[in-house]
């Protein structure tokens, strides 16, 4: 008996080690059985509909996605499985899944700043090698990470931009309307004047490391600085960085660091004046007490405009070990169609393109298009750096360390700069 | 006589054999769960692995250059510092408010179901459904908190992005939630301590205090030695919290070792840096479980 349990046991372990151990090879296919069909399906029944799977980033992102699949999946016989996920999960499975032979999304929402470590790594496929192209309705600067060496690897699919997110009484108690924001100077005088009335000014998001410096970054081009040179090499301790860090001080100290649900709710309910938002955060009407506008780059009156709005967009590629690439780019390229996209409108969706942003009717219901269509024509994205990870770490953690106080902006800016050229590897 | 010595000795022989048997399984399941991925994880500390970079260059072999990089790094030293400081503090509190309500519900004649349960239920909650409950609580507009506060015309604080208030805040959420772990496991040790030295001690005329240094205390010292270790464990391994509600800030001021390591390792894939992080993370809590587990044995 004793020894029947053991020889059990022993079994057990090593189908156990077997089953853990098994690596997952490419499923081998004729090479005359058609794509993306299983290869023993009998010719007579009807085929199995194809499952896809797609790592989509959650919220509005992904539902003007899924409201759109219906259709793709009855006209192409295929059942479509989305995931909706949080940033960091979405960044970390795809990475994940890359490893793999063959993956398991078809689809992934890409954000701009880790196309360079995606691309630099083969995660994502080739999208001309795979025959699609971008076409011109698409605003071009939304395109600019999206080619590589003149191979397209991702469409911009949904117009994420910086955008100044304002409470409209409070403003309009400071003397101006949201189209008179002309530069750092008036949002400045808005802030305070809302402090002198008891209310919060500006709010930043001092949550994350990368979210210090998302938030800083309009600040900081409206001085005409960035955070590398023309040969993508961190340049933190500069002129411009110091002028708009103490800026960024002053500005902030009429304000608190919140989450971004506190900040909408602070600017939502008049508890404060503004803050630096995303167009998929809030839905402004004529009755919302809140608006947003496009930040104009312009730091003092006289001063010139700089490209300010920093890109949050959310492209859409597919993986270079995609199980089904064909239906793949046919999905990416039913998701990137003009009316498929302006069909999106209404329930929230920002599509990179002229025929959404400029039409007429569109405008006459979502006013605010035009000026996220301009933000979009006038913005910048974040460095394309496979380092940027580690960078915005270094940089968020120093300017922290200059809001809160505990170093100043000199010491913080030398700190950062000497951080950022030891620490990582150029 | 020799027959009877070799049955002894084949009697022997299958005890042992049984011993062995019976251990094997939680051996494998030991060498698979914890030394297999212990060795490995120490093997990748000394090598660049980077998951994205390792699809096109396999991971290079570098010595002890992560270490020295880890090491020399004043946030991971930060880190380790702010892990110590959060371990003593909420060990010394959860020991404290654990033992004061054990020992005042085991006082109790009535009613002991009934509270026994109420402690219990902070414990009994995802970390996840806590921790973003008191992120509702002390949300600088819609917390109860701050309005509590303010209708007191009192100070009201942005708690979690506060320098000074974000860590303690972290500490609180912590020993609310831990305490009634170790007021479960002294209650029990309570249950069985001797009445009749109780006796002994109100006809010799001890103080409530002598009762409690020299009856309570000496009895349950092992429930307390043990409920200790364990909170010390758990507490160094802290990120759940951290991480939604602060991240580790402001200004790395919450930052604990789990969190850098989370940040800096895992996030950007450097697994590499994350698993020498580890490495030093299981020494430290290696070395202060050992002192616990040597005074136990002792």
């Amino acid at each position: 008996m004793k020894k029947l349990l053991a020889l059990l046991l022993a079994l057990c372990m090593v189908f156990a080690l077997a089953a853990c151990g098994q690596t997952a090879a490419p499923a081998e296919k004729p090479a005359d059985a058609p794509a993306d069909k299983p290869a023993d399906a009998p010719a007579d029944k009807p085929a199995e509909a194809v499952k896809m799977t797609l790592a989509l980033r959650g919220g509005t992102y992904a539902e003007v996605i899924k409201e759109c699949l219906p259709a793709f999946e009855a006209e192409n016989n295929v059942s479509i499985e989305v995931l909706d996920l949080a940033e960091d999960d979405l960044h970390s499975g795809i990475a994940l899944d890359a490893i793999n032979p063959t993956g398991t999304y078809d689809l992934v929402m890409v954000d701009g700043s880790w196309m360079a470590e995606f691309t630099a790594n083969g995660v994502l496929a080739n999208l001309t090698e795979l025959g699609y192209e971008l076409d011109d309705d698409i605003i071009p600067a939304t395109t600019a990470i999206c080619v590589v060496d003149g191979q397209t690897y991702l469409a911009p699919y949904y117009g994420n931009v910086t955008v100044l997110l304002y409470n409209k009484q409070l403003v309009k108690d400071a003397g101006f309307e949201g189209d008179d924001i002309a530069n750092l100077d008036d949002i400045l005088a808005i802030c305070k004047a809302a402090q002198a009335a008891g209310k919060k000014g500006f709010i930043y998001r001092g949550d994350s490391n990368n979210n210090t410096v998302v938030d800083f970054l309009p600040i900081l081009l409206s001085f005409g600085g960035w955070v590398v040179d023309e040969n993508n090499k961190p340049t933190v301790n500069t002129p411009e960085f110091k002028a708009a860090m103490e800026f960024y001080l002053e500005l902030v100290a009429t304000g608190e660091a919140e989450k971004k649900d506190d900040l909408i709710a602070s600017v939502d309910t008049g508890a404060g004046a503004m803050g630096v938002g995303w167009p998929g955060w809030y839905k402004p009407t004529a009755e919302t007490p809140a608006d947003y506008c496009a930040i104009t780059g312009v730091a003092h009156d006289g001063d010139p405009a700089y490209l300010a709005n920093v890109y949050g967009v959310w492209t859409i590629g597919v993986p270079a070990n995609c199980p089904h690439p064909e239906l793949a780019v046919k999905l990416l390229s039913y998701l990137m169609d003009k009316d498929v996209q302006l069909a999106t409108v209404p329930s929230g969706g920002v599509p990179c393109r002229y025929s959404a942003l400029q039409n007429e009717e569109v405008l006459a219901a979502y006013p605010q298009y035009k000026v996220v269509c301009q933000a979009l024509e006038g913005g910048k994205y974040r460095p394309v750096l496979a380092q940027w990870p580690q960078m915005y770490d270094i940089l968020g953690a120093e300017l922290g360390n200059i809001l809160q106080g505990v170093k100043t902006v000199d010491q913080g800016l030398a700190d950062a700069q000497s951080r950022l050229e030891s620490e990582i590897d150029w | 006589m020799n027959k009877n010595r070799e049955r002894l000795v084949s009697g022997a022989a299958q005890t042992k054999r049984f011993g062995v048997s019976m251990i094997t399984p939680t051996l494998i399941v030991l060498i698979i769960l914890t030394a297999y991925p212990l060795i490995f994880t120490f093997y990748y500390s000394l090598t660049d692995y980077n998951l994205l970079k390792a699809l096109k260059s396999p991971a290079q072999f570098i010595g002890l250059k992560n270490y020295v990089k880890l090491l020399g790094n004043e946030y991971f030293r930060k880190a380790i510092w702010n892990t110590v400081k959060f371990t003593i503090f909420a060990v010394l509190f959860e020991m404290l408010f654990g033992f004061i309500m054990a020992t005042f519900i085991n006082s109790l004649r009535r009613g002991q179901k009934a509270l026994r349960t109420l402690l219990l239920l902070p414990y009994l909650l995802p970390t996840v459904t806590v921790a973003l409950s008191w992120r509702m609580m002390l949300s600088p507009n819609y917390g109860i908190v701050n309005h509590v506060l303010s209708s007191l015309n009192l100070p009201v604080y942005n708690w979690f992005a506060d320098i000074k208030t974000a860590f303690p805040m972290l500490l609180v959420i912590d020993i609310w939630q831990s305490s009634p772990f170790v007021f479960l496991l002294l209650y029990a040790a309570l249950q069985a301590v001797p009445q009749d030295q109780y006796e002994a001690a109100k006809i010799e005329g001890a103080t409530t205090f002598e009762t409690l240094i020299y009856i309570t205390i000496p009895n349950i010292k092992n429930s307390l030695a043990l409920c200790a270790l364990l909170r010390t464990i758990d507490s160094f391994r802290l990120f759940d919290k951290v991480n939604l509600l602060t991240g580790g800030g402001p200004a790395n001021s919450t930052t604990t070792i789990t969190q850098y390591l989370y940040n800096t390792g895992i996030k950007v894939f450097d697994f590499g840096y994350g698993s020498a992080g580890a490495i030093v993370m299981t020494i430290i809590v290696l070395l202060l479980a050992s002192i616990y587990i040597k005074r136990a044995m002792s």
